[in-house]
């Protein structure tokens, strides 16, 4: 299951989303602030999550830790 | 792409103005603009001395007034108690347009003037009497210590003469006073009396004891409370001294000593009456001078509460009259037509907008004479200028911190609303702290309104001035938090771990199970002893691919520029 599969969809999810809020953000004095506000957020959102779950798929190393003593 | 609105994306277009106004209708022109705020002025006056400008005597006027109101306000802070001086936003404006302006401004001065006349006299009193305040409570002391030492040598001179009545008894008629303070006088030794600071006492005595030979006697005490200084608050500690001495020189000698150390001499008299007298008569001087010096600092705070109530509309009117004097210093005075000619930038889409506010000018004036407004088509580059709102202005003051950007380029701060907050976020990321700043921004924002008005302290108009900036900081800290599987340094378990731990060799170690946590950092990390490994490489490699993709970013802004 470990596998770049959500990445790819997710990155297609995120392109649409682009898509979407260029064409749908209503015109106004503050359109183009808002839509590249909400643009770089969808953006920079993915991107985190994207190397942050990168990071995990394939794990060099293995977490250890000193057993919890008993009382 | 937004083309009925201007947008950040790029700064606005600018158009080079010509204005010819008439000189009636100068000042209010120059009103009405500087209320609007949309036009930048060029100097066409480059090469003049400040001092040679045409406007430089009303610009004179207006920093006297500004000086008066300067010094109102130093006098209020000197006060101890508080005195309120009402905010600007409550305060009722002071009309300086229109035909009555000139008279306005004419009372304006008027009243400044007297009310620093009136300062500054009643300032000269409260200090004069604060002095003879001073001295009086010193000669009071005095009188008081001399009265204990000559009862002591009464007391040592009624073993010898005991006949005699008492000196100090007030029954005795005038002349049995008389005679007997002559007779007296063999036993009594003439004397020098004052006060001196308690510093000096051993230094005199020396110096008096080596002078004379030891042909004196001195005898001194503490005064308890210390006098302050009203001009500079410093205390000083003084004593009452008192020397007996025989014969004119050496008397002459002792006071030019005295005197010379700093000593205050104070006359007394030798008889016990007379002293009585002098102390009635010094404690009511005392008493009507604390009188008057109490009434004094009454009709001083009441008057500066009514400068209190006005001073704010002062300084504004002030401020405003010399900026708009100086604005008029960069126009070009053409005396025959007596018109001014001034040219500057001002944004394309705000053309009408200042037609109209030379139109309302006119109309206020009450003249008829409109001033013009000439567009130059030119070559040079304009200033860059960008409109932002109350959210988008601590963004675009940020970037241009770190310089301006050239006319109708692309503008950084457009991204920045979004980038600055999320590189914040990401080196804060923690869902608990990012809480905690976004309540105390949402909370600076519903107090928005009150809080511009009043009069922040410096570091907490810093602070509110960036709310948008801390709310938008904290709503991606509450996402990188989520990431890091951060809430207050402790990991959520949010969905089932990647990793399973099994006994090995006496440790713990996780084996993967070949699920990868959904969302974030695995929360079997927190709990390894190498977890800081796994992180720490982690989140380097982020933020360099983050960097890379960033700089890129901004590669193609120059692209598009």
């Amino acid at each position: 299951m470990a596998s770049l599969f959500p990445v790819v969809f997710l990155f297609i999810v995120l392109l649409g989303l682009e898509v979407c809020t260029y064409l749908l953000v209503p015109k106004g004095p503050q359109q183009v602030t808002i839509r590249t506000a909400i643009m770089l957020t969808f953006a920079a959102c993915y991107l985190m999550w994207m190397v942050t779950y990168m990071a995990q798929v394939h794990p060099l190393i293995a977490p250890y830790r000193s057993p919890k003593l008993e009382t | 792409m937004g083309d009925d609105y201007p947008s950040m994306f790029r700064s606005e277009p600018m158009s080079s103005v010509e204005l010819y106004i008439p000189r009636e209708v100068a000042h209010d022109t120059v009103t009405e603009l500087g209320e609007l705020g949309n036009v930048q002025f060029n100097d066409l006056n480059p090469n003049v001395n400040p001092f040679q400008r045409s406007f430089v005597g009303e610009i004179r006027r207006f920093e006297d007034m500004a000086r008066r109101t300067r010094f109102f306000i130093s006098q209020i802070e000197k006060e101890k108690d508080p005195i309120l001086i009402r905010p600007l936003s409550d305060s009722a404006p002071l009309i300086t347009v229109g035909p009555r302006a000139a008279r306005t401004i004419d009372e304006l001065d008027e009243v400044l003037g007297e009310h620093e006349a009136r300062l500054l006299q009643m300032n000269e009193s409260y200090k004069t009497l604060s002095e003879r305040t001073k001295e009086l409570v010193e000669a009071r002391h005095v009188l008081r210590e001399t009265a204990v030492f000559f009862d002591m040598a009464e007391t040592q001179q009624t073993e010898v003469r005991s006949s005699f009545d008492d000196s100090s008894a007030p029954l005795l008629q005038y002349d049995d006073r008389e005679t007997q303070h002559s007779s007296t006088l063999q036993f009594e030794l003439e004397f020098v009396a004052g006060t001196i600071e308690r510093s000096h006492i051993p230094t005199l005595e020396r110096v008096l004891w080596r002078l004379l030979r030891g042909n004196l006697y001195m005898n001194h005490t503490d005064i308890a409370e210390p006098f302050v200084d009203p001009v500079t608050g410093v205390e000083t500690r003084k004593n009452v001294f008192i020397i007996f001495a025989h014969g004119e020189s050496i008397l002459a000698k002792i006071r030019k000593v005295a005197e010379s150390m700093g000593a205050t001499l104070y006359p007394i008299d030798a008889n016990a009456d007379k002293r009585a007298d002098s102390l009635r008569e010094v404690t009511a001087r005392l008493e009507d001078v604390q009188t008057v010096l109490y009434h004094t600092g009454l009709t001083r705070r009441s008057e500066l509460m009514i400068i209190g109530e006005n001073l704010s509309r002062w300084q504004d009117v002030v401020c405003k009259e010399k900026a708009i004097y100086e604005t008029m210093n960069f126009f070009n005075y053409d005396v025959r037509r007596k018109t001014l000619v001034a040219k500057g930038w001002c944004p394309t889409r705000d053309l009408v907008v200042i037609q109209a506010a030379l139109r309302r000018a006119t109309e206020e004036s009450g003249t008829n004479v409109v001033p013009i407004l000439h567009e130059l088509p030119t070559n040079k580059t304009p200033p860059t200028f960008v409109r932002t709102n109350k959210f988008t202005e601590g963004f675009q003051a940020i970037m241009d911190s770190y310089g301006t950007a050239t006319y109708q380029e692309v503008n950084p701060g457009l991204f920045a609303i979004i980038t600055f907050p999320f590189l914040f976020a990401i080196m804060f990321g923690d869902i608990g702290h990012g809480l905690i700043i976004l309540f105390a921004a949402l909370y600076m924002i519903a107090n928005e309104r009150k809080w511009a008005r009043i009069e922040l302290g410096e570091i907490t108009a810093i602070f509110f001035s960036g709310r948008y900036i801390i709310l938008l900081m904290g709503l991606f800290s509450l996402y990188t938090g989520l990431i890091y599987n951060d809430i207050f340094s402790r990991t959520l378990h949010l969905w089932r771990s990647g990793w399973d731990w099994v006994d090995m060799n006496g440790m713990e170690v996780g084996v993967p199970t070949g699920r990868v946590y959904p969302f974030g950092l695995d929360p079997a990390w927190r709990a390894a002893d190498n977890g800081l490994v796994f992180s720490n490489s982690y989140k380097m490699k982020m933020s360099v691919v983050l960097g890379v993709i960033h700089v890129c970013l901004s590669f193609t802004f120059t692209l598009a520029s």
